[in-house]
């Protein structure tokens, strides 16, 4: 990785880099997955007590979500990463930091997204449950949320590829991830067009797919009741 | 147990970077917010043109735009100006590049803007003799605007938020002068508090006024 440079000759892009970028993809994939998991069971969390009837509870979630959606994600790493182990003492390495980070921000959007899709169901459909016998929790389960969940998905892979651009914040702390490694490439190449090049293909190649999906579903979905 | 010190706030050295990161915040966000509006008005008005290239045209810069980061975009710009000779002050170059992202989530939210005004109001204005230009200037725009206000005010929030990853290229806007603050005193938990809660600050601001600006605004199509 680590070429020298002499007399203002810049080393050529190298098979090598192939590996580079490939070990690199695995970094934000890995992080990316990761936290979107961790973030999804949290935010559905957050959202169905957000779907609560009584107004303290409800409103007890948003004392997370508002401060993380509100706020760069940039800040909220640098949080995570430098401010967290001066007050607590403990060393945090950097996937950790990411992790957590992402996750929690990746959270507070899904919890909104969950509660979105619950509350946009109509009251009927809840009354309709009870008429067939249904408890609360079965009404909920069988009836509310197989519903709420066809509005969910489409708006799920939106953000989720949205928190994959995201993901290249963690270059920021020194983590090697696809942006990371462009970054140290082109400086080294000197061929900014070629290098970012591979970047943004590499990002889109992941996202374009995604992002298709999403809209598929959305019109699949969209229809009135 | 961890004691919260903000004694560096008092330091004149500091509130003079602090004020550099403000002002130079405030530029970004006030130049992106006026030409990533333009560029984005200008794409949603070639995805609905009629001519082929100019439809594709559109749908590739918005799909390129969201499907790549805002930080390896800042980054190519940054790279790659220089490479073809234009040296550029950062601070301009985060311009250039936080326009052009954000031109993508407005152009999404002007089409859908557009798309709100429906046939019969092309035809009422022509059955009033409006010019093509009159139609757009007294009919189209401000019914759409209309619809695209709430949706372009959150972009315009985002907006606000993305401009702290300018840092990354050398500008001292807010995030920036934070982080050279905290390289000197090492306070990095109060510091980034303080930051986040300032941002948080901004934004409920922001959505508080547009919330009261769109009672006003309002219309029921």
């Amino acid at each position: 990785m680590q070429e020298v440079h002499v007399m203002g000759q810049y080393s050529q892009l190298a098979v090598g880099d192939i590996y580079t970028f490939l070990e690199a993809c695995g970094v934000t994939l890995l992080v990316t997955l990761v936290s979107l998991v961790l973030g999804t069971l949290l935010g559905t969390a957050l959202g169905l007590v957000r779907c609560s009837k009584n107004k303290i509870i409800s409103s007890l979630p948003l004392i997370i979500m508002e401060p993380l959606r509100n706020s760069p994600l940039v800040v909220q790493l640098f949080l995570v990463y430098y401010g967290l182990p001066m007050v607590f003492g403990i060393l945090l390495d950097a996937y950790p930091a990411a992790i957590l980070t992402l996750s929690l921000n990746t959270a507070a959007f899904f919890a909104v997204l969950v509660h979105n899709s619950i509350t946009a169901i109509p009251v009927s459909q809840w009354e309709a449950g009870y008429a067939l016998g249904h408890g609360k929790a079965s009404t909920f389960v069988n009836v509310i949320f197989r519903q709420a969940l066809r509005l969910l998905i489409p708006q799920a892979i939106t953000l989720y590829i949205n928190q994959l651009q995201c993901s290249s914040m963690i270059s920021l702390i020194s983590l090697r991830d696809i942006c990371r490694i462009g970054q140290l490439v082109s400086v080294r190449t000197m061929q900014p067009f070629l290098v970012w090049g591979i970047v943004f293909a590499l990002y889109y190649v992941i996202s374009f797919p995604l992002a298709r999906l999403a809209s598929y579903l959305e019109k699949r979905v969209n229809f009135s009741y | 147990m961890y004691r919260l010190s903000f004694r560096f706030l008092e330091n004149p050295q500091y509130q003079e970077l602090l004020k550099e990161g403000v002002i130079n915040t405030l530029i970004i966000t006030f130049f992106c917010l006026i030409f990533g509006f333009l560029i984005g008005l200008i794409v949603a008005m070639m995805r609905r043109s009629k001519m082929k290239v100019l439809r594709g045209f559109g749908a590739f810069w918005v799909d390129f735009l969201r499907n790549t980061p805002f930080l390896v975009q800042l980054f190519f710009f940054y790279h790659s100006l220089p490479r073809l000779g234009i040296e550029l002050d950062p601070v301009i170059v985060s311009i250039i590049a936080l326009s052009i992202n954000t031109s993508a989530g407005n152009c999404e939210v002007i089409r859908a803007g557009l798309m709100a005004v429906k046939k019969s109001y092309y035809e009422c204005a022509a059955a009033l003799g409006l010019s093509t230009f009159q139609t757009v200037r007294h009919v189209v725009l401000p019914i759409s605007l209309r619809v695209a206000f709430k949706p372009l005010v959150s972009n315009f929030v985002n907006l606000i938020l993305t401009t702290s990853t300018c840092f990354s290229i050398t500008v001292v806007e807010l995030m920036g002068a934070s982080k050279i603050i905290n390289g000197r005193v090492d306070r990095p938990f109060e510091i980034y508090l303080l930051l986040l809660v300032a941002y948080c600050c901004i934004t409920f601001l922001i959505s508080m006024i547009s919330k009261a600006v769109d009672r006003k605004i309002a219309i029921t199509l």
